[in-house]
């Protein structure tokens, strides 16, 4: 028999689908074929113990740079001064750190982003904590690295309004620069790609500092309260949190519509056939929660508490809504010890210095 | 695909020497892919099993190869099989980390 099996980890399974395979004849010229699901016999996984739970959550030693981008000095110091330089946005008054402030957990603590004349964005600005790990950036995922999205806010119309031309000639016109530009990129200089690949080595250099929840992983009982334990229990079992925030940063990076009230499609506009990414939005990590308010991609909820309450009721029902959104029959308690969980994944993160601007 | 058909029920009957469409199963669990690369032979099956304990949805959007199983439930197994050569992303959905390159030859 030549049928090739690879990875034949159920061979019951296989024959089944083969036996379905066979019976399907529909092939259309310009698409694969998909046959009929057959339903298989998965084994539940036995719970992990506490120990393997915890082991999951252990902080990184160190920080991911990618290869086509690997860290320097030179261009981390270059990307902070053009992350803190208003100079980067038409009016010369929003720079990266308007909308990802340090001084609001690298947000901007309003329920919507501000961009060029004032005028409200569509979305909260998320915080850029931890974007070293993240795969896939942006409330819809448009941006599959941070050097991809590091110029979309420039020369976005509506946030800082600076063709990306225009945003050369202006730092070509900053004696300063040049230098920086040169001791980081000694081949290229002043380029696009510079620029992105500068902001995005500084953005990855900003790090969620050692909460109690980390001391209590590493095994200091002390660290967190007896609540914020049972509540760690409760977001890996019964609250389901883990199924998406899972992970020392508490993101799968995963897209799921948790049935907020509003006309946003998120992810659909680059999904539009698939009805589970419509009002689909990026799972956002947990790291420095508390000091992150208001939450949720449109900035709806003022509090841990009301995002409690969202997730215990299950959210709006509509198909795309996530299988993931039940009603969680959550008590006063859980919901209290759940929060005081997330408390626990709050730093005392050190103040971040304003660099001194080239001129 | 009669042909297909026809290779699959000789290669059942007796161990024929035919060498025909293949069947490659891709598995889910921990929200990953058993492979991340793949390549088959024009015709070819991969049949993608949620062995996962939470639901996928794998699709791919190369011209040529799209296809979308939709939400697919923890226990379901879904045959696609793919008539065009070149190389095909396939992705889920909803975790984007779970990619898989098939290389689709003649």
């Amino acid at each position: 028999m030549q049928i090739v099996i690879s990875r034949m980890l159920r061979g019951a399974v296989v024959a089944a689908a083969i036996t379905t395979v066979t019976a399907t004849v529909a092939i259309r010229s310009d698409a694969a074929t998909v046959g009929q699901p057959v339903a298989i016999d998965v084994k539940n996984r036995p719970d992990a113990s506490p120990e393997q739970l915890k082991a999951k959550y252990r902080r990184p030693d160190s920080i991911p740079f990618p290869k086509d981008n690997p860290y320097t000095v030179e261009k981390a110091v270059l990307g902070k001064k053009l992350y803190f330089d208003t100079r980067l946005s038409s009016a010369n008054l929003l720079s990266c750190a308007s909308c990802h402030n340090p001084a609001y957990d690298w947000g901007d603590g309003q329920p919507k982003g501000v961009g060029h004349n004032m005028k409200q964005l569509g979305r909260r600005s998320p915080s850029i904590v931890n974007a070293a790990f993240g795969g896939i950036f942006m409330w819809d995922g448009r941006a599959g690295s941070l050097e991809e999205q590091a110029l979309g806010p420039i020369k976005t119309d509506v946030e800082m309004n600076l063709p990306i031309d225009q945003l050369l000639e202006k730092l070509k016109g900053i004696p300063e620069y040049q230098p920086l530009f040169r001791a980081a990129f000694p081949k290229d200089g002043l380029t696009p790609e510079s620029v992105a690949k500068a902001l995005a080595t500084y953005e990855r250099t900003v790090v969620s500092g050692r909460a109690p929840f980390d001391a209590w992983i590493e095994g200091d009982e002390k660290a967190i309260s007896e609540d914020a334990k049972r509540g760690f229990t409760l977001f890996n079992t019964k609250a389901g949190c883990a199924n998406c925030h899972s992970g020392w940063n508490f993101t799968d990076d995963s897209f799921h519509d948790i049935g907020l009230s509003d006309a946003d499609i998120g992810r659909g506009k680059f999904l539009p056939a698939v009805v589970k990414m419509q009002h689909a939005f990026k799972t956002p990590g947990l790291r420095e929660i508390t000091r992150r308010a208001p939450y949720m991609h449109d900035g709806s909820m003022p509090n841990l508490e009301a995002v409690m309450d969202h997730y215990a009721n299950g959210g709006e029902i509509r198909p795309s809504l996530s299988e993931l959104m039940k009603p969680t029959g959550l008590s006063a308690q859980e919901k209290s010890d759940l929060v005081a969980f997330m408390k626990s994944l709050t730093s005392e993160m050190e103040p971040t210095t304003i660099p001194v601007l080239p001129r | 695909m009669r042909l297909m058909t026809i290779a699959l029920v000789a290669a059942f009957a007796g161990g024929s020497a035919v060498a025909f469409a293949a069947q490659h199963s891709i598995m889910q669990k921990g929200k990953t892919f058993s492979e991340s690369a793949i390549t088959i032979k024009k015709g070819d099956t991969l049949v993608f099993v949620n062995d996962d304990n939470i639901h996928h949805n794998v699709l791919s959007t190369t011209p040529g190869n799209e296809f979308n199983l939709g939400s697919q439930a923890p226990g379901v197994s879904t045959p696609v099989t793919f008539d065009k050569a070149g190389q095909v992303d396939v992705m889920c959905a909803i975790h984007p980390r779970m990619k898989l390159q098939v290389t689709v030859t003649d």
